[in-house]
Formats: C-alpha cells, structure tokens, sequence
C-alpha cells in the first residue's frame, strides 16, 4: 500500500537515468546530422550513393535513429513507465543490430563517407561495437534500477522541479536551514554569528524548569514566559509555548514540546525523533513525532487485544530488498523474453518452412539470403540481450547479495548501539555545525510507525464487552474520589 | 503588555506558528504541533484551577486527567494515540477511534523488563555481529586459499557429473556459513521484541548448536588442521568461540525473560477474559 500512495519526484531518479537520457539524445543528435550528410551528399550526387538510394538512407536514418533516440532520450529520464520501456526495446534493437554487423564485417570495417570536398573516414566496426557496449550498460542499468527508474503504474509523479523542490522540503521533517535564525525567526545569522550562539548557549538553568529552543537549542527558563511566549535567552528567536505544560517524562527539568504520536506521552526535543507521516488525510502535521521506545517498537496502544508492537521486522525483506528486486526483475524479464522468444522463434522457421515448401530454387540466392539474414536478426537480437544479462546476473546478484550483507551488519550495530534514534535536537545542531540540511534518513531496520493490521481487525468479545463496561464505571468512581479531595495543582512556573 | 512580535517559532520543530486565536490552541503550520495562545490559560477548560494535561483532537480544548479520553486512531495502518474531550460532538467526530484499553495496557506494560532487554540485546547482538564478521572473514580467507595458493589442494572437489569445478565446495559451504550468520543476526536481534522474546530465545538457541556443529565440520572437511601457518585457524576460532558464548549466554536470558512476559500476558489475559 504505502509504494502506491508514494509520490515520486524528479528528485527520486536514479543518477544513471539522466545520463542514459543525454547518451541517447546524444545518439539522436549523431542521427539527425548523418540524416543532414546524406541528403546533403546525395544533392551534390556523391558517386558513392548512386541513384535515389542516398535518400533512401538519409529517411532510415532519420526514421529509425534520430527521432526514436530524440524522442526517448527526451522521455526516458522523466520516471516514465513508457518511455523506459521503449528504451529497453530500442537498445535490444540497436544492439542486436550492430552486434550483428560486427558479427558479419568485423571490427575493423571502415567507411569512407564524402562529406563535400572532405573524405569522412568512420571507423564504422568501432562505432558498432561502441553502440553494442552502450547500449548493453543502458538495458543493464534499467533493469536494475527498475524500480526507481519506474515508478509504479498509476503512482503520482512530480516531474516538474520546482514543484519537486516544494514537495521534497514539506516531506522532509526538519526543513529548516542550517543556520541560527536571528531574532525575528526569519533571516540567518551568518556562520560566525551561529557559531557564537552554539558557544554560548546553555542547555540547562538553575531558575528551575526551563524550555529548549528550536532554533539554537539553548535552555531558556519558563519564569520568563509571559503572554504564553518565550524570548530564548541566546539565540533572540519568540518561541511559541507547546500547550501539553507538562514536563518531559525523561527530563524534569525540560517542559515538554509535544506529545508523541505513538503512545501519547509528553517528551521534550532530546528524546523526541521525527519521521514521515502516516498516508492519511486525518492526519495534519508533515511530520510524526516519536519517542524512544515507540522508535524502537517496544509501545503500542492497546485497543482490545494483545498489543506488542513488531519492531525490526523485515530485517532482510527491506536491507536486502535490493537483492530480491534484482533476482525479481530478471525473473521477470527471463518470463518475457521465453514468452517473446517463442514467437520470434516460430516467424523465421515459418518463413523458412514455407520457403523450402515452394521448392526452393526458384526464388533465387538473394530471396534465400535476405530471409536468413532476417532469421539471424530476429534471432541473434534477443539471444544477445539474454546472453548478457545472464552475465551481468552472475556477476551482481553475488556482489549485490554481499554488500546487502555488509550493510545489514551495519545497521545491526547501530541498532544494538542504540544510535540510530536521532533526536529533533541533535539533527537541529548537527545540521547547524555541519551546515547542511540533515537528509532524512531513515534506519533500514525499523519500519516507519509500525503497523498492526492483523490485530486491530480482532473485535472484543461479549463478555469481554462487559467487563470493559465494569471497568470503566469503577474507574469513574476512582476519579471522582480522587478529584473531591485534590487541591488546586501547584504549578512550577508562578501562577499568570 | 509585550510587543508585538510577528513571528512565533514552533517549539517543536522550529516552523512558523500563525496565532489564530489569542485564546484558543493555534497549530505550527508544519508539524501542526499544538501551541498555546497568547492569553490562553493553561487550566483544564471544565476545571479552573487544574493545570491541563492533555488538548482535544477535535475542539482544542485544553483538558486534565477527568476530563479527556485516549483513543487508538489507525492512521493509514498504523495506530496513534489521539485524545478527545467529553464533548458529544468531540467524540462523536473521535468515534472512528477505538477507545485505549487502558487496564489492558497497565497489565501488559513490560517496562520492568528494559533493563534486561537492553542487556540482552546487546549481548545476542554483539556475538551475532562477531559471528557473521566472523563468516565473512572466513568465505574470504577460503577463497583467497583456494584460488590464490597452492593450499587450495588441501581441500576436497566435488565431481558432478564428470565436471570438477575448482573451489565449488568452498563456495557453496563459506555462502551457507555467511547465510546461517545472516540468521543468528536477525534471530539476535529479535530478542528485543516482547512478544517474540521467548521463541527468539530457543530459536536462538539451536542455531547456535547448528553453527557451531556446521563450523567445526567445515574444518575438518577442508583440513584446516593442515595448514603450514596456524594463525587464521587460531584467530577465527577465538572469534567464533566468543561470539558463540556471548549469543549462547544472551539466548538463555532471552528464554529466562521472555518466560516470564509469557506468563505475564496469559495472566492479563485471563483477568480480562481475553482469550486467542
Ligand atoms: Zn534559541
Ligand atoms: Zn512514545
Ligand atoms: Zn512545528
Ligand atoms: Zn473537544
Ligand atoms: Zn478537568
């Protein structure tokens, strides 16, 4: 569900995409002034291009190089489904086709092209074996990168950059910049000014509980509070004050800045980390907070039945996804390409069937010679494409498999270290002494907010309908005992 | 009176928080964190004089303990705790969440296990991290033998179907030996999950034995004995017996803990009558 409900922006692209799509408007290019030579070699009447035919190579290549590689090339980089698609198809063509003019002329086969009073000399094996090489890497490369190249059918795509940008900065949870903001909240302090705040700020008072500063992080006490606003101490900035007036469950001496998410209790900035939102229209924030323990999966909320959250889940369905995508999309194509290759395979055979039926002979060498040329294009094209891409299996799907071993190592230690919380306050001042925007980054082993599907479908029996019923009066009850002899809360801040 | 001040930054997460309202809760307009108004009090709405705790989902109310209720929201699969006040329209609006059963929730909490678990963690852990680098030195040190020395003769061929291929037993044991690690890991690291302590624990435990066993197999099918130069055969084995003791030592404990939360959650289930 969540890959459906993903939006992809032009920012999600993998960095090989756009390279693929200039190589091939490149290619285009390369084309449309071959298609230029020709027509203009064939006005002058080059000797080497005797009758119409030069016009006839100037409409094939136009035809069948420069505008499908333009038009791809255009498209192919866009995370669309179609266009990688028809690059995939186009490259197995141009591969297959030049692979079989260096099976036929050799690497060493030249052309000699008269470009006005210039002989052009083209190396035209080596241009063959280039587009061979290229267009190998490209289908490689798509095909691995499938699922980011290819955004899944129906998925929302934002292609438009600065539509991306907006979307991207809503997305992340700490959008701000990494620098000290002045007083007004709005303009940056230069590096210097932030450094000189980042020194003199204090993250705790002795005036008793105090707030911590969004922007600089510094400890402000609450005495200073007035009109529900506080000044922080260092960095100048107004700071709204959170309305749980609770102090954070882990640190007494912090108020609270929010509630987390998962289980509802009150923490500050150092214990809190953010993450994506849930996909839900209920939900208003760009960002969840979460405490610790909901991070590390330990909380969930109890409706009705057993409620244990299931942490580090998919320990190697997510690390080794890459893996297993890999395996999949060669899966899949080795399915498409048996489907493709049994009627490719049955086309030429027919042709050749019928050819030997209509007793041979009288069609000529040529008829005889073009049709087996046929069969061998049709042929060798995908056996080609398919020896390849079982090479290129043997050889990533091991390194793949180990480097996915490698990096869940990793994670593993940071998990068993316990660092891979990051809360809303280190990020801020990370990103601050670094100067970048902290990128977020999310722990391959722990899911986004877990899910409980299963669970939540359970509905509570009659009698424990019941009980709950019971237990709810009795502790109205309790409250109401508890509330007749309670005095007014005393609060650590002063009354306002 | 202070002045008037046009940006207020959100305590949260820094964003701008546009004042709606000088007496009502306003929303940073990114995280949509609740931020107090200028001349909001902090008392519960119903209870002068008693510092609030909780704001509603719905209204903003700012609540004390009598006064609000929690529900479980699922929000696009995943369950948030949200708060609503008494109001009919409140809940009403609230009423897609199921009430948090809170008795439930005090019979189930597990926190005096933290401690524990967090030790145990770190040793199941930390043997199967030394484990699988352990499994990872070895494929490597295997093939290097193999391929790059001539000790490569010390080890056994396989023959199938009249085909020798050279190293095929290194490399289908050491890329079984590096999966088992791969498993112990992710079986180690599961030991944190209450609810799936307890079979994580003996789960844990066998492979361990089956590690071990496969382990000193391996080195009695490839000779290892008969290396000229003891040192890796030394420094793996102290590896391995390390993690092996520490992942031996932190599946017991695992077992011991994860019992007792077994037993816990019958119990709380039982007195809820909550059963399957
Ligand atoms: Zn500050
Ligand atoms: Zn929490
Ligand atoms: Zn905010
Ligand atoms: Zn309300
Ligand atoms: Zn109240």
């Amino acid at each position: 569900m969540p890959e459906e409900n993903k939006v992809y922006t032009i920012f999600d692209r993998p960095k090989g995409l756009r390279f693929i799509g200039l190589l091939q408007m490149a290619f285009g290019a390369v084309g449309l002034l071959a298609t230029i030579g020709l027509i203009v070699a064939s006005i002058v009447g080059s000797p080497e291009l005797p009758g119409g035919i030069g016009f006839v190579y100037a409409a094939l290549v136009f035809v069948g190089v420069a505008i499908p590689c333009l038009i791809i090339g255009n498209f192919v980089d866009d995370l669309r489904r179609n266009a990688v698609i028809a690059q995939i198809i186009y490259s197995l063509a141009a591969m297959g086709l030049a692979g079989l003019f260096l099976f036929l002329r050799g690497l060493q086969y030249i052309w000699t092209v008269p470009l006005f009073q210039i002989e052009l000399v083209i190396a035209i094996g080596n241009l063959s074996a280039f587009i061979v090489a290229t267009q190998a890497f490209v289908i490689l490369y798509l095909i691995l990168t499938w699922d980011s190249a290819v955004p899944p059918a129906g998925a929302k795509v934002i292609r438009d950059r600065g539509e991306a940008r907006r979307y991207e900065q809503d997305l992340v949870p700490l959008p701000f910049t990494p620098a000290v903001l002045s007083s007004d909240g709005v303009t940056e302090l230069s590096d210097d000014e932030s450094k000189h705040v980042l020194e003199i700020r204090k993250e705790y008072t002795v005036e008793g509980m105090a707030v911590l500063c969004s922007n600089c992080g510094g400890a402000t006490p609450l005495t200073k509070v007035e009109r529900n606003r506080l000044k922080c101490d260092y960095c100048g900035v107004t700071l709204g004050v959170s309305s749980v007036f609770v102090p954070c469950e882990n640190h007494p001496e912090y108020l609270a800045a929010t509630t987390c998410a998962v289980c509802g209790n009150h923490f500050c900035r150092k214990c809190l980390t953010a993450q994506e939102p849930p996909v839900d229209e209920r939900w208003a924030g760009s960002t969840i907070f979460m405490c610790r323990k909901c991070f590390e999966g330990r909380y969930r909320p109890a409706v009705t039945t057993t409620s244990f959250v299931v942490p580090i889940d998919k320990l190697f369905s997510t690390a080794g996804s890459r893996f297993s995508s890999v395996g999949r999309i060669y899966g899949r194509f080795l399915g498409a390409y048996g489907s493709v290759m049994k009627h490719l395979w049955r086309v030429p055979l027919e042709l050749l069937a019928s050819l030997g039926k209509s007793g041979g002979g009288s069609g000529g060498d040529n008829c005889v010679g073009a049709l087996i040329m046929i069969v061998i294009i049709i042929i060798a094209i995908p056996i080609l494409a398919g020896i390849l891409l079982l090479v290129g299996a043997i050889i990533i799907i091991p390194f793949l498999f180990y480097a996915g071993l490698i990096a869940v190592t990793f994670e593993a230690i940071k998990v068993i270290r316990k660092t891979d919380f990051q809360s809303i306050d280190t990020v801020r001042i990370q990103s601050i002494v670094e100067k970048k925007k902290q990128k977020q980054k999310q722990s391959k082993m722990r899911p986004v907010t877990r899910s409980w599907e299963s669970d939540y479908e359970r509905i509570p029996s009659e009698a424990r309908r019941r009980q709950m019923e019971e237990h709810r009066r009795s502790e109205e009850e309790r409250r109401k005992r508890i509330y007749e002899d309670r005095r007014p809360a005393q609060t650590f801040w002063g009354e306002r | 009176m202070t002045t008037e001040v046009d940006v207020i930054s959100c305590p949260v997460c820094g964003g701008k928080v546009l004042i709606e309202s000088d007496d009502k809760v306003s929303h940073c307009g990114y995280c949509a964190s609740p931020v107090l108004g200028p001349d909001q009090s902090r008392m519960c709405v119903n209870h002068p004089g008693i510092l609030a705790k909780e704001v509603c989902n719905v209204c903003g109310d700012l609540l004390c303990e009598d006064c609000f209720e929690k529900r479980v929201g699922d929000y696009g699969g995943k369950l948030l705790t949200i708060v609503n006040c008494s109001k009919p329209s409140c809940v009403s609006e609230s009423e897609w969440a199921k009430s948090l059963n809170e008795e439930y929730q005090r019979l189930a909490n597990m926190d005096w296990a933290d401690r524990a678990d967090n030790i145990i963690l770190r040793i199941t852990g930390g043997g199967a991290v030394i484990m699988m680098i352990f499994e990872l030195f070895f494929i490597l040190g295997m093939l290097y033998m193999q391929y790059f020395t001539s000790l490569g003769s010390l080890f056994p061929q396989w023959t199938i179907a009249g085909i020798t291929i050279p190293g095929l037993p290194v490399i289908a044991l050491m890329i079984m030996g590096n999966l088992l690690g791969a498993l112990l890991l992710q079986t180690s690291l599961q030991v944190f999950v209450h609810d799936r302590q307890f079979t994580s624990g003996l789960l844990l435990l066998f492979l361990v034995v089956i590690e071990s066993a496969f382990l000193l197999w391996r080195g009695l099918y490839f000779n290892l004995r008969q290396l000229p130069d003891p040192t890796f055969l030394l420094v793996l084995l102290t590896a391995f017996i390390i993690g092996a003791f520490l992942i031996l030592v932190g599946s017991l404990g695992a077992v011991y803990i994860g019992n007792k939360k077994r037993i816990q959650m019958n119990r709380a289930k039982d007195k809820l009558g909550l059963s399957g």
